[in-house]
């Protein structure tokens, strides 16, 4: 390269070792080239040795192509950018491996949930119920549509009871300086580690054991109760947290008595946090089986009634799984399926509501 | 130095952080349809006294407070007194324009009506002579029912001003309202508060010299030295403070010695 160093008097400029006409790129071709290389070589070598020496797909992954990607990489890593290029390139490699493979799992049960459920899935499997349907009936017959409206009416009632419990105590968290905070903090984050089979025995020795009441979907509301309540409260803190001071001080300099301020300026800016916190809570609950089986029991004909014995999916799921006969174990994939399916339905329509109405009426 | 007229008054005002000494003994007096400059360096209390005059300054927790401060005589801090009708007397811009997000540019000047819990009988009179004396109205009259966040960072401040405006104050209290503004923004601002001198008494916190000889009557130096509780080092007319002060350290820090 030519010595640029030139002193820098006007007139005497330094002198570009060669016209600049093409802008300066971080990969240039032979650098692109060697990435290309490190990127996709060592995976077609490490396919082309496990079909040839005709191992199990797991240990041509883990045991030939992990090991050739990380000497790859690190080569190439260490020839483009020395010492640090080489610490980097195994880094990438853990991270893109491990990070693909926790996709790949994810990805490998919703799918699985889909391929299975869709053998059983049938505008009949959503709108009829279980009566008359024994584990062998054919799919033909019955379906999850009394679980469906078991599921939507217990959880319901559960987000009614938790979600303004929820909000309150994340209010009492964000907007009061109580000394009780931290007592209170570290209570909601105890109590998202209890299991949900113990809050289910609690209702469950309280309510129907001591108490004398009927297994019903309003104790089964009660036992998803602490479940849900930790989820919502610590999502809702953050939301309110994100508000900035600045607003509730420009509403409190307005003459705004706290409660006002709180109502109308800090509640509406957090409001797409408190949907996020609302969903997050469904999304807790909405799958819990054991507190259920222990507090509503379950029912084959469609209830309506809470303080009965009502179906609802996950019940549903851990009955027909429990068989060995093929329409049984589909019918619980359908339900599985189904559960999915709600759970979409309900984010949608949560994200359409809470929509900022504004934003939707600039466009 | 006297003042005669005066509207708000503070007396031996004290101000602590936790067992932090951050104010002592200031004595200032506002007189009525002036503007009062507070200047001195980061740091020496003067966002803190200008935040004791509507009460805000006890929203800090940890704040403590001594001292008088008399609007019209009577004391804000007497135990019967709602820091609500305070606040509704004197109104507050801060540094960062804070218009209420969900809120549209209308909606926002009406806010305080809302958030005081009051009915306008003439809501759309209000908005429009508030946003006019705010010198926003031009800009806005034909979108007022957009989000207020669509404005620019000047229009924004401006609209905060409206707000307050709106309710009416007796007194307009800013904590360095331009310095997150372009200098165009700042002149608007500055051209509104000239404009309004008349009819309102305006305290404001700023770390602009030039501001500070353009648009106040009367300007007060605070100084906190050496780790010692800030307290006014002077305090007179505007030309006085600039031009002939009489203490050194006003002399050092208005001609950028230090500070």
């Amino acid at each position: 390269m030519t010595d640029v160093r030139v002193s820098m008097d006007p007139g005497n400029l330094p002198q570009l070792p060669r016209p600049a006409t093409e802008p300066w790129r971080a990969v240039n071709k032979s650098k692109s080239v060697k990435l290309a290389i490190s990127a996709f070589a060592p995976a077609l070598v490490a396919a082309a040795v496990t079909l040839l020496l005709a191992l199990d797909p797991a240990i041509g992954v883990v045991l030939v192509y992990l090991p050739i990607q990380i000497l790859t990489s690190v080569f190439i890593g260490r020839s483009l950018y020395g010492k640090k290029g080489q610490g980097d390139a195994l880094l990438v490699v853990f991270t893109a491996f491990f990070s693909l493979l926790v996709g790949g799992l994810l990805l490998s049960v919703i799918l699985s949930v889909i391929t299975m459920g869709l053998r059983a899935m049938s505008w009949q499997f959503i709108s009829q119920n279980n009566i008359y349907i024994t584990p062998t009936t054919s799919l033909d017959y019955g379906g999850v549509g009394h679980a469906i409206l078991g599921t939507v009416i217990i959880v319901g009632l559960t987000t009614l009871l938790t979600v303004p419990l929820g909000i309150l105590v994340s209010v009492y968290l964000t907007e009061t300086r109580s000394k009780m905070r931290n007592v209170v903090r570290t209570l909601v984050q105890a109590m998202s580690g209890l299991p949900s089979v113990v809050a289910g025995l609690f209702i469950y020795s309280a309510m129907i054991v001591g108490l004398h009441i009927g297994y019903g979907g309003w104790l089964g509301s009660l036992a998803l109760l602490p479940l849900m309540l930790p989820t919502v409260s610590r999502v809702a803190e953050e939301a309110l947290r994100l508000v900035p001071q600045d607003l509730r001080n420009g509403a409190l300099a307005l003459g705004a008595p706290a409660y006002r301020a709180f109502l109308q300026v800090t509640l509406p800016a957090a409001r797409s946090g408190l949907v996020t916190a609302l969903i997050l809570g469904i999304a807790r609950v909405i799958g819990e089986t054991a507190p259920l089986i222990l507090t509503v029991n379950s029912a084959n004909g469609t209830n309506l009634d809470p303080s009965k014995p009502m179906a609802a999916l996950p019940t549903y799921i851990f009955q027909f799984i429990a068989n060995v006969y093929d329409s049984s174990v589909q019918r619980a994939w359908g339900a599985a399926l189904m559960v999915l399916i709600l759970v979409a339905v309900l984010f949608t329509a949560a994200r359409l509501v809470s929509r900022d109405k504004r934003a939707a009426k600039r466009k | 130095m006297t003042v005669e007229n005066p509207h708000l008054r503070a007396k031996d005002v004290n101000v602590w952080f936790g067992e932090r000494h951050v104010l002592r003994d200031v004595n200032l007096t506002f007189p009525a349809n002036q503007v009062t400059a507070l200047i001195g360096p980061s740091g020496c209390g003067k966002s803190t006294f200008l935040r004791t005059l509507n009460r805000m300054h006890e929203l800090i927790p940890s704040a403590g407070f001594a001292g008088e401060v008399l609007l019209d005589g009577s004391d804000i801090y007497a135990p019967e007194v709602d820091p609500g009708n305070v606040r509704l007397n004197i109104g507050m811009v801060f540094q960062k324009p804070n218009p209420f997000p969900t809120m549209s540019i209308k909606e926002n000047v009406l806010s305080g009506l809302k958030l005081s819990g009051r009915k306008s009988s003439n809501a759309e009179e209000l908005v429009e002579t508030s946003l006019r004396r705010a010198s926003i109205w031009n800009e806005v009259k034909d979108r007022l029912n957009d989000p207020a966040l669509s404005l620019s960072g000047g229009q924004q401040q401006r609209l905060c001003i409206a707000r307050s405006l709106a309710m009416n104050p007796e007194v307009l209290l800013m904590d360095e309202p331009c310095s997150a503004l372009d200098p165009g923004s700042t002149r608007r601002v500055e051209e509104t508060i000239l404009e309004l001198s008349p009819e309102m008494t305006i305290v404001i916190v700023t770390h602009n010299m030039q501001q500070a000889q353009r648009i106040s009557d009367q300007t007060a130096f605070f100084l906190a030295e050496d780790g010692n509780p800030g307290r006014v080092v002077e305090f007179g007319t505007t030309d006085q403070v600039f031009n002939q002060p009489i203490d050194p350290r006003t002399n050092d820090y208005v001609n950028g010695h230090f500070g």
